[in-house]
C-alpha cells in the first residue's frame, strides 16, 4: 500500500468509529485557575483511550493544547501554567497507563511491536489515537485554535488535521530512526537493534518506519512549526520539508530552553509567556 | 530573586526513624532473595550480556530488573544499581556495562514489570497511603532498591567491595536512602536533582509534578496535613543523609521546577560523608545533562576503582 493510501485508510477507519467521549470532573486537580476532567474516547481497534483535560477559568474561547504522548509508560500531567492559559488535553495512547484496559505496552518493546509490517505496526493505532484526540479538542466549544506539542506525533497529527495551527517539537524517536539506531546503544532506538537480533530484516523495519518518519508528513503540515534541534545538519532535511518550520538550536540549559519553548508557543497562540520556575 | 542556597528547609526526624527502617530491613531479610536471572540473547550484544532479573523484596513481593554485564572476562566488576525516575521505566543498562560495570537497573514495585501486586498507577505513588508511614506506598519501593544492592552482593561476577548507586530525580533521592540503609556496602552515590528531600517544603516552592500531587491530595483532605507531614518525615532524604558514608556527588539545576534546588542544597548541607556539589545555572530538572554525565562517569570510575583503561577522560 502506498503512503497516501495507508494514511487515508487510517482516517477512514477512524471516521467509522464513534468517539463516544465521557468526561468526569477531577476535584483534586481543579483550582481557581482551571477545572480538570478525565476523558475517555474510542479510537480504532476499537481501543478506549484516556486523556486529562483542563479548561481555564473565565470567559473563553481559549487556545487548545494537545500534549501528544511521550515514549514511555506514562505522561506528565499538564503544568498549572498551561492549564491557566490553554484548554489542555494530555493524551495517553493505547497501552500507556490509564489507556491500558485492552493492551499494555512494554518498555522496552513498544517501538518494535508489529514493526515487520506497516499494517500491524502499533504506531498505526497510536497515530490514530492522536488524531482522535485532536478531533475531540478541536470540537470543544471552549476552543478556538489548537496547537500540538511534544514529539513527532505532533507533526503527524498536524499533517492530517489542519485544525492544528501551531506545532512545537522538542523530542523525536521516529525521525531517521534506522540511521539513528546506529549512533548509540541508547533506548528506545536500541529496541530496533534488539529486534533485528531476533531475525527480522532491516529492510522490513525500514519500510514500516518510512510511513511514520515525520519527514514524509512534513510537507502536509500547514501549521507554524518549531523544532528543537541539537544537530542542525541532522535535522536539515526535516526543516527543508516543513513549509512553515523554524528550528531552535537547544542550548542544553534546559531552563533557558523551556522558557524559549513556552514563549514561542504563547506568541503563536496569543497568551502571556510563563516560566515553570518560580522566580 | 530566589537564592536557593540559603533557603531554610526543615524536616522533623521521627524518634523511631531508625527502628522503623530496621524493621523494614528485617522483614526483607526474613525472605530469601531467591533471584531468578534469565539470559536474554536478543537483548545482548557482542560486548554485553543482558539478563531479565527478579528477586524477592519487602513483604515477600517479587520485583524485576534488567542486569547487564560486560563480556570481556575481567570479572569481578564493580557493581552499579541504577534507580529510575518517577515517570520512567528502567532501561536496560547496556551503556553502563559497556563502561565496565555489572549494572542492575531496578524496577521497584509499581513500575510496569513489578506491578502485579502493588500498582498505585500514575499519578499516585507519591500520595499512596500517605497518611500512614507503615503502609505508605514508598515503603516497599525504597526497600526494593536496597534489595537490588543485596542481589549484586550475591553475584560472583561482582566485587562486593565496589558497589555504587546512580540516578537522578527519584533515582537521586533513593540513592541517598539506599546508601543510608546499606552504609557499609555502598562506596559511591551519583545523585542528580534529588527528589524526596524536603518533601513538605517542596510543594510550596514549585507548581510542577510530582510534588503537585501533595497539593492535590491536601486540596481534598486539608485536615490530613499533619498526618502527611508525619508520614513523609520517615521517607525524607534529609533524614537519611547523616547515615550515608559513601562519597556522594550531587548535581543540581538552579532553575529546577520539578525538584526545587533549595531542597538539593539542604541535602548537601546535612550530608556528613565526603561530598561534591555542582550547580548549573539556567538548568532545570536535567541538572546539567547531558554534559554532566561525563562528570558522573568519572566520579563513579574513581570511587569504584574502574580499571584505568576504562576511566573516562574529562
Amino acid at each position: 500500500m502506498d503512503f497516501a493510501s495507508y494514511w487515508n485508510a487510517v482516517d477512514d477507519e477512524l471516521a467509522g468509529v464513534a468517539a463516544r467521549p465521557v468526561l468526569e470532573p477531577v476535584p483534586a486537580r481543579t483550582t481557581a485557575e482551571a477545572t480538570s476532567f478525565t476523558v475517555r474516547l474510542t479510537s480504532v481497534g476499537p481501543h478506549r483511550i484516556f486523556g486529562s483535560l483542563s479548561i481555564p477559568a473565565g470567559e473563553g474561547p481559549f487556545p487548545g493544547l494537545l500534549q501528544v504522548p511521550r515514549y514511555g509508560s506514562v505522561n506528565n500531567m499538564a503544568h498549572l501554567n498551561d492549564r491557566s492559559r490553554y484548554v489542555v488535553l494530555t493524551l495517553m495512547h493505547r497501552g500507556q497507563r490509564l489507556s491500558d484496559q485492552s493492551f499494555q505496552a512494554a518498555y522496552p518493546g513498544l517501538l518494535t511491536l508489529g514493526i515487520d509490517d506497516p499494517a500491524t505496526y502499533v504506531y498505526r493505532g497510536i497515530v490514530a489515537d492522536c488524531l482522535r484526540a485532536a478531533e475531540f479538542l478541536s470540537g470543544l466549544a471552549q476552543v478556538d485554535r489548537v496547537a500540538a506539542v511534544g514529539n513527532e506525533l505532533a507533526i503527524l497529527t498536524a499533517a492530517r488535521r489542519p485544525s492544528v495551527s501551531a506545532v512545537r517539537v522538542s523530542d523525536m524517536v521516529l525521525y531517521r530512526a534506522m540511521e539513528a539506531r546506529l549512533r548509540s546503544s541508547h533506548y528506545p532506538l536500541e529496541e530496533l537493534n534488539d529486534h533485528l537480533r531476533t531475525g527480522s530484516a532491516a529492510e522490513a523495519l525500514e519500510h514500516t518506519l518510512s510511513y511514520f518518519d515525520p519527514i514524509r508528513h512534513a510537507r502536509s503540515v500547514a501549521a507554524r512549526t518549531l523544532i528543537g534541534v541539537e544537530d542542525v545538519d541532522w535535522y536539515a532535511p526535516l526543516m527543508e520539508a516543513l513549509p512553515a518550520g523554524e528550528s531552535y538550536e537547544v542550548t542544553h540549559f534546559d531552563g533557558t530552553d523551556a522558557d524559549f519553548y513556552d514563549a514561542w508557543l504563547a506568541g503563536q497562540l496569543g497568551v502571556p509567556a510563563m516560566s515553570k520556575f518560580v522566580r | 530573586m530566589r537564592d536557593p542556597s540559603t533557603a531554610t528547609i526543615t524536616v522533623d526526624r521521627p524518634a523511631d526513624f531508625d527502628e522503623f527502617w530496621a524493621a523494614g530491613l528485617a522483614d526483607c531479610a526474613s525472605y530469601g532473595l531467591d533471584p531468578v536471572l534469565t539470559e536474554m540473547p536478543t537483548l545482548s550484544t557482542s560486548t554485553v550480556v543482558v539478563y531479565d532479573v527478579s528477586y524477592v523484596s519487602f513483604g515477600g513481593l517479587r520485583v524485576a530488573g534488567w542486569y547487564a554485564v560486560p563480556r570481556d572476562g575481567t570479572a569481578p566488576y564493580p557493581g552499579l544499581v541504577t534507580i529510575p525516575g518517577y515517570i520512567s521505566e528502567p532501561t536496560i543498562p547496556k551503556e553502563w556495562a559497556e563502561l565496565g560495570y555489572a549494572a542492575l537497573a531496578v524496577a521497584p514495585r509499581g513500575k510496569l514489570r513489578s506491578n502485579a501486586v502493588f500498582n498505585p498507577g500514575y499519578p499516585g505513588l507519591l500520595t499512596n497511603n500517605i497518611v500512614d508511614h507503615h503502609t505508605y506506598g514508598y515503603r516497599g519501593f525504597y526497600l526494593d532498591v536496597v534489595r537490588a544492592v543485596d542481589l549484586l552482593l550475591e553475584r560472583p561476577e561482582v566485587d562486593g567491595s565496589r558497589i555504587g548507586l546512580a540516578g537522578s530525580s527519584q533515582g537521586g533521592g533513593l540513592g541517598i536512602s539506599t546508601a543510608a540503609l546499606r552504609p557499609d556496602v555502598i562506596k559511591a552515590v551519583a545523585c542528580g536533582a534529588p527528589y524526596l528531600c524536603g518533601i513538605m517544603d517542596a510543594p510550596t516552592l514549585t507548581r510542577s509534578y510530582p510534588y503537585e500531587e501533595i497539593n492535590e491530595y491536601l486540596r481534598l483532605h486539608p485536615k490530613d496535613v499533619d498526618r502527611v507531614r508525619e508520614t513523609v518525615a520517615y521517607y525524607d532524604g534529609l533524614n537519611f543523609a547523616p547515615a550515608v558514608k559513601a562519597p556522594t556527588f550531587i548535581y543540581l539545576g538552579l532553575e529546577d521546577d520539578v525538584c526545587p534546588p533549595e531542597t538539593g542544597f539542604a541535602l548537601h548541607r546535612v550530608l556528613t560523608c565526603p561530598k561534591t556539589l555542582r550547580t548549573y545555572e539556567h538548568c532545570a530538572h536535567h541538572a546539567g545533562l547531558p554534559g554532566v554525565m561525563r562528570v558522573v562517569e568519572a566520579f563513579l570510575a574513581e570511587h569504584l576503582s574502574l580499571a584505568d583503561h576504562l576511566k573516562p577522560v574529562i
